[in-house]
């Protein structure tokens, strides 16, 4: 009940913020909830179930071009489109976990890699998969009408913005629910020790494969809206260092933590393009100074390395043990003045 | 039949890079445990250290043998401080940490390098290639014209590969490199010094990533992001050596050169090789027991 409470004071918080902003922020927003969701994705994958996974962004990529060509090609309601890109991109991460069942650690990590690259510089870019990705020019999409709100990349991005937070607070609730639930509690013996797992009876073939397919669910779901947010697709979003991001960030964030997810989406939408819009001008009239996306990258990179070394649960992990720890600490120092008293 | 063999070139060359950057994922990995996946891109960020020298701060009065020289020693210098400066302040700290989170530590660093390069370096941009033997210069042998550069890489690779095996087997610090790789707790026990074996070994890694780095620059697109995922096919070739065996790990690289090439000739696709990589390294996983890497450290 406290976190149905706490999923509605947070969705009541976050869904009236961007309203007033220029188009170019609401942008950002609804994109924080479609990389919230690459992350949420790794929350599930790894830090419920163990299990590596470079090509995260890849899972997104399949979801935004297979909603962009059914909506395109086939001319269906957008949530339909929604429906089938979720569904490619669960199907795909059946296909990612094959491989996944005789693997683990670095050896995965170099797997997912490689089918991140592969559909970078194959799927994504190659004229025979034109069928499914639109060419060069990617798939356009001008608008939609989804749950009788009409949406866009302009004028009506906050529709869609509403849509993405609902959806990223029911999918957090849920998997919440799923940590405390049994199946749950089978993902945490396999992160813990696969052979312990299998040891007592957890069926390793079907958990992992589950945990891969719901993991690239939710990374598409998020993806499938992208078409609608951005009014197009195209490769280079969904690259692999997107992918790699996505791992970064996560871990930087704390892995285990459904709301470092949004904490991580948020960071990763809004502080490249507050950088690129004002990171540059004139310091006391004499330094002039150009703040570019690159930067973005080069702090997140030094950022998850300064936090492996000193913060190994992550930001919102460590901010988190704090308030654990006062709270014990209060409680102790309260129950030992009633001794006294 | 001389388009075969012409493409046969190619992919020795390719492949000689391959097991170059191979050779020192497997340095590195079997001495400090570290997964690199930052070979890539440290050897790309050597290399536009070359390049800015060579043609950022050319000087015209030079012989042309003087200015590539001058470029190369001063990219292999930062390649062995950049390998030092890794060790000593990143991954001396998190020797007792699980590969997993190493090899976590070393995307940290391919995304802080790749950024750093694109920054500087622009990420599209064209670059001109660092010819180390002049452009002209080549043989034809039976209708193909062979270049230097392909011939120069091949032999540096096999050469370097054969120089590092004799430095394992020969030199007492050889010696003790193996010695940690096989067992840092017991290497340390008798007295060989575990942190400085670490050291040469970064450095060594780097200095090898950063000549194959300047060496395929003639042979790919010379920019920040390619040079950066050679990592993948890097990683197949030392894959097929098992992260243990050097003489495997050259072999592989040459296989993975040639299996990339040889499609070029019917498929005319930029993507085509990766997926041919990502083949290999299934088939490589599935074939050998996975669970049967050695784990140093």
């Amino acid at each position: 009940m406290i976190r149905i409470c706490l999923a509605l004071v947070a969705f009541a918080l976050l869904a009236r913020l961007p309203v007033g902003f220029d188009v170019g922020f609401q942008f950002d927003a609804a994109l924080a909830v479609i990389w919230g969701f690459g992350l949420l994705s790794l929350v599930l994958l790894t830090g419920y179930v163990g299990q590596v996974s470079l090509c995260q962004a890849t899972f997104a990529g399949v979801g935004a071009y297979a909603a962009g060509m059914m909506f395109s090609t086939f001319h269906v309601d957008y949530g339909v489109a929604i429906a089938v890109g979720v569904l490619a991109a669960f199907t795909l991460g059946l296909v990612v976990g094959l491989p996944a069942l005789r693997l683990y650690g670095i050896t995965l990590a170099i797997v997912t890699l490689g089918i991140a690259l592969v559909f970078d510089r194959y799927v994504f870019q190659d004229h025979i998969f034109e069928w499914f990705t639109g060419g060069s020019g990617g798939w356009r999409v001008e608008g939609a009408t989804l749950f009788g709100l009409r949406m866009d990349s302009s004028r009506h991005l906050l529709a869609a913005y509403l849509v993405l937070l609902v959806l990223f607070c029911l999918v957090g609730l849920l998997m919440v629910n799923l940590h405390e639930s049994g199946a749950g509690r089978r993902f945490r013996a396999i992160r813990d020790s696969e052979l312990a797992a299998a040891t007592v009876g957890v069926n390793l073939t079907r958990y992992k494969l589950l945990a891969f397919g719901l993991s690239a669910a939710i990374a598409g779901l998020g993806g499938s809206f992208y078409p609608l947010v951005a009014g197009s697709v195209s490769p280079q979003p969904f690259w692999v260092f997107t992918s790699l991001q996505f791992a970064a960030i996560v871990v930087l964030m704390g892995v285990r933590y459904v709301p470092a997810a949004a904490l991580g989406g948020a960071f990763m939408s809004f502080v490249p393009d507050v950088l690129t819009r004002f990171g540059h001008g004139t310091l006391f009239n004499r330094y002039s100074y150009d703040i570019s996306y690159d930067w973005f990258q080069i702090a997140v990179g030094v950022l998850l390395i300064v936090q492996l070394i000193l913060l190994p649960d992550g930001v919102w992990g460590d901010l988190r043990g704090r308030v654990v720890n006062a709270r014990s600490a209060m409680r102790g120092f309260a129950s030992r003045r009633v001794k006294v008293a | 039949m001389a388009a075969f063999t012409a493409y046969t070139i190619i992919g020795l060359s390719l492949g000689a890079v391959f097991s170059l950057a191979a050779l020192g994922i497997v340095l590195i990995y079997r001495t400090t445990g570290v997964l690199n996946f930052a070979h890539g891109a440290m050897g790309m960020f050597s290399t536009f250290v070359a390049w800015q020298i060579f043609y950022g701060w050319s000087h015209p009065g030079w012989p042309g043998w003087l200015q590539v020289a001058v470029a190369v020693v001063a990219a292999i210098v930062f390649a062995a401080l950049l390998g030092l400066f890794l060790e000593l302040a990143v991954f001396r700290w998190v020797r007792t940490r699980p590969p997993v989170v190493k090899a976590v530590i070393t995307i940290g660093v391919l995304l802080a390098l790749q950024s750093a390069a694109s920054l500087i370096w622009k990420n599209n941009a064209y670059h001109l290639p660092i010819y180390i033997a002049p452009q002209g210069w080549s043989w034809t042998v039976a209708d193909v014209p062979i270049s230097a550069n392909a011939v120069l890489i091949v032999v540096v690779s096999l050469g370097l590969a054969l120089g590092l095996a004799a430095f394992l087997r020969y030199t007492s610090f050889g010696r003790s490199m193996r010695a940690v790789s096989d067992s840092p707790t017991s290497a340390s026990l008798w007295g060989v010094p575990v942190g400085k074996v670490g050291a040469v070994s970064w450095m060594l890694g780097s200095v090898i990533a950063a000549v194959a780095g300047i060496l395929i620059t003639p042979f790919i697109n010379f920019d920040t992001t390619s040079l950066t995922l050679l990592i993948i096919d890097a990683l197949a070739a030392a894959l097929i050596g098992g992260m243990t065996s050097l003489p495997l790990t050259v072999v592989g690289g040459f296989a993975l050169g040639l299996l990339e090439t040889y499609p070029t000739i019917w498929i005319q696709s930029i993507g085509f090789p990766r997926l041919v990589a990502l083949v290999v390294i299934l088939a490589v996983l599935i074939v050998r027991n996975p669970r049967g890497l050695r784990v140093a450290a």
